[in-house]
């Protein structure tokens, strides 16, 4: 079964390069019909991504969300699923565009970990494993569209208007309001994830709060993202200030996730 | 009285928020960076004297306990105290209003249809309950509908749920009791100074195949030594399974090897005791003679440049790291194996029947509740914030007995008007402009 899987993860990595290529195809050369194309190979990528992720659930006889591959392909499998919705929901194929290279990264990433199935240490030998990673995943995903929407939010005024990109982004309110939706998502999920993580390290520490890096790092992320949606808010501050808040707040997610583990280690380290 | 106010309205402001919240976001970050509870010679080394001056003068060696953390957080807890206190009369009003038709009955709103025949079917489109007749501002008939007012209170409990949080992970800090008993099965340790004694009565590392530890379980019995008959509760533990007795928590934290020191002194048994690694043995009639049990391993290896190491956790070629101190002075460090002895002077000391001990953390926090309350309270918030978008639409018929249906939502903005547009349209049954 983990061969079945480690086929399918180099199935998935070439599609997502291939709706990556398609979608700056797209921008290049200005046809709505490549976007589609676009649209169906990164589903069809997902899908794949999803059968991936449950032959090596299979494999391992776990979940598979307790070590840096498995967490990075499974945020890679995140970030598609968000983008996708936000692609298909808002009509919104440039979005694509824009996230395809970060959910690449992501798998890249996830590519040159090891792939080592490890028996779990007694401490991740819990339930609120599934809750507290799920949610994890689906709070950077979230963040990570939110990235590209405040990427795209800041670039738009650099556009020529009535130009080809101009038509096919929403106005600068519309902007706003779908990367407030995707920030509430990660934020709430972000929220789910810190709390099931208190649950769960009060049963296995001993303590639900131990300023451990790993933690103190979701605390000021989450407190970036806190800032984003009281500046979108305030006047004379929304807008551009609140995007780079966006921006700022994704910095954090990849420094909580990636920065934390290898520079500051703590009981998190394993993860 | 001006100042007064001046001030209360700067605490609960939005702007003062924020400022807080950076300033937290900063200081979070500072405490994770610098490494906590070292010494100053520690700092020293790593950084400079200069730098370790500076960490130790502004407690950074302990961030998130230190005066001006407490302080961030304290007016961050008040900003968000007086923001709700200021909020809460303007919420309720609100609310009410939201639900009630008078304000909105004229040709206003966000968006607007005109020459809609059958309205009900568009609040239907709309996802609104069932609007109630009533009359416009200016007598014509009209119809009312309101929706997600709870929505309007996602802000206002979500701030409630951080208070409460901070409340509860704060009185936990200040009023929660931490112990810690160490040993192997058979061992009797007292509770710091609560007057519980914890036995140990077994303890097992559970190995996979690969040696590799599937679980650590032990089991326990606690006994009030402070009543009468000295009443006693026992459970078994685990990670990730801790158990309540006597309103204290136990924990399975953490396990090491310990093993048997006997002592001879001239050929005759002297002294015999189970020691843990990291802890000592001072010989009974010479105490100021200490033997420190460093550390243990079952496989032992020489990995050159790394030293001392075990190649597997089976018993295989146990061998015993120690240390001798007089008066406190190392007079030696050396590896034992099993069947070694070590001399000094008249005594001789050996080490054998290896076996894990337990580490059992005790702890008794009366406010986890309240945390995890403000923890759920905050969600909550987030959800009403996020996903309960309070709207309202209503709609007036005109003189030629067609309908023009206004609605709003507060936080919808271009999202809810496409929404808006989209019903319509497919009421009118012909494409979106």
């Amino acid at each position: 079964m983990l061969q079945v899987e480690n086929t399918l993860f180099t199935i998935v990595m070439l599609i997502y390069f291939a709706a990556m290529i398609l979608y700056f195809t797209f921008i290049a050369v200005k046809r709505d019909a490549i976007a589609k194309i676009a649209v169906c190979l990164q589903g069809a990528g997902l899908a794949l991504h999803t059968a991936a992720l449950v032959c090596r659930g299979i494999g391992a006889g776990r979940l598979p969300l307790t070590n840096q591959y498995e967490f990075a392909t499974a945020f890679a499998w995140g970030l598609c699923l968000v983008s996708l919705i936000f692609v298909v929901r808002f009509k919104f194929p440039v979005l694509g565009a824009f996230s395809a290279p970060v959910t690449f990264l992501v798998i890249g990433y996830a590519a040159m970990q090891s792939k080592e199935v490890r028996e779990l240490m007694p401490a991740l030998r819990s339930g609120w494993l599934g809750f507290h990673v799920s949610t994890a995943i689906i709070a950077y995903g979230a963040f990570g569209v939110s990235f590209v929407l405040s990427i795209i939010f800041l670039l738009r005024d650099r556009m020529k208007a009535q130009g080809f990109l101009d038509q096919h982004i929403p106005n600068r309110e519309k902007l706003d309001v779908i990367s407030y939706r995707s920030v509430s998502l990660g934020l709430l999920f972000l929220t789910f994830t810190i709390i099931t993580g208190a649950i769960w390290a009060e049963r296995a520490w001993g303590s639900y709060w131990s300023w451990d890096p790993k933690e103190t790092w979701s605390l000021v992320t989450w407190i970036v993202y806190a800032i984003y949606l009281h500046l979108r808010i305030r006047r004379g501050w929304q807008g551009r200030a609140a995007a780079i808040f966006a921006v700022a707040g994704f910095v954090c997610v990849m420094f909580t996730y990636i920065g934390v583990n290898t520079f500051l280690p703590g009981v998190h380290s394993y993860a | 009285m001006n100042t007064i106010k001046k001030i209360w309205r700067f605490i609960s402001s939005m702007g003062f928020a924020i400022a807080l919240l950076v300033v937290l976001a900063a200081a979070c970050s500072v405490g994770s960076l610098v490494t906590q509870g070292q010494s100053y010679a520690w700092y020293a080394q790593r950084y400079s004297e200069r730098t370790a001056a500076l960490i130790l003068a502004l407690g950074l060696d302990d961030a998130f306990h230190s005066g001006w953390f407490i302080a961030i957080t304290a007016f961050l807890c008040l900003n968000l105290l007086l923001c709700n206190v200021v909020r809460l009369p303007q919420l309720i009003r609100r609310t009410r209003a939201a639900g009630r038709p008078e304000g909105a009955l004229r040709l206003s709103g966000d968006v607007r249809a005109e020459g809609i025949a059958n309205p009900q079917a568009l609040f239907e489109r709309l996802r609104m309950p069932k609007p109630a007749a009533c009359a416009a501002e200016d007598g014509s008939a009209a119809l009312f509908a309101s929706r997600n007012r709870a929505g309007l209170w996602g802000a206002w409990v979500c701030h409630l749920g951080i208070l409460l949080l901070i409340l509860g992970f704060g009185l936990g800090q200040m009023t929660q009791r931490q112990y810690t008993a160490y040993g192997v099965p058979g061992d009797l340790r007292p509770i710091g100074d609560t007057g519980y004694v914890v036995s140990i009565d077994d303890f097992n590392v559970g190995l996979r195949e690969d040696d590799t530890v599937e679980q650590y379980t032990a089991d326990i019995t606690v006994y009030d030594m402070n009543a009468d008959g000295a009443p006693s509760q026992s459970a078994t533990i685990s990670v990730n399974n801790p158990a309540t007795l006597f309103g204290m928590k136990f924990y399975q934290n953490s396990t090491g090897w310990a093993a048997k020191v006997t002592v001879l002194k001239d050929g005759e048994p002297l002294q015999e005791a189970v020691v843990c690694a990291g802890d000592y043995l001072a010989v009974a009639d010479k105490p100021e003679l200490v033997v420190y049990l460093n550390a243990f391993y079952p496989d032992y290896v020489l990995v050159p440049g790394v030293g001392p190491s075990t190649a597997t956790g089976q018993l295989n070629n146990p061998a015993y790291l120690y240390s001798v101190y007089f008066q406190g002075q190392l007079l030696g460090m050396n590896a034992l194996m099993q069947d070694e002895e070590l001399t000094i002077d008249e005594y001789t000391v050996t080490f054998s029947e290896p076996q894990s001990y337990t580490l059992i953390q005790i702890k008794a926090d009366r406010f986890t509740w309240l945390a995890l309350i403000g923890g759920l309270v905050t969600l909550l918030g987030l959800v009403l914030a996020f996903y309960v978008q309070p709207e309202r639409a209503w709609a007036i018929q005109g003189p030629d007995g067609l309908w023009t249906v206004c609605a709003q939502s507060r936080k919808g903005g271009p999202i809810f008007k496409d929404r808006f547009d989209r019903a319509v349209s497919a009421l009118n049954d012909r494409p979106n402009p």
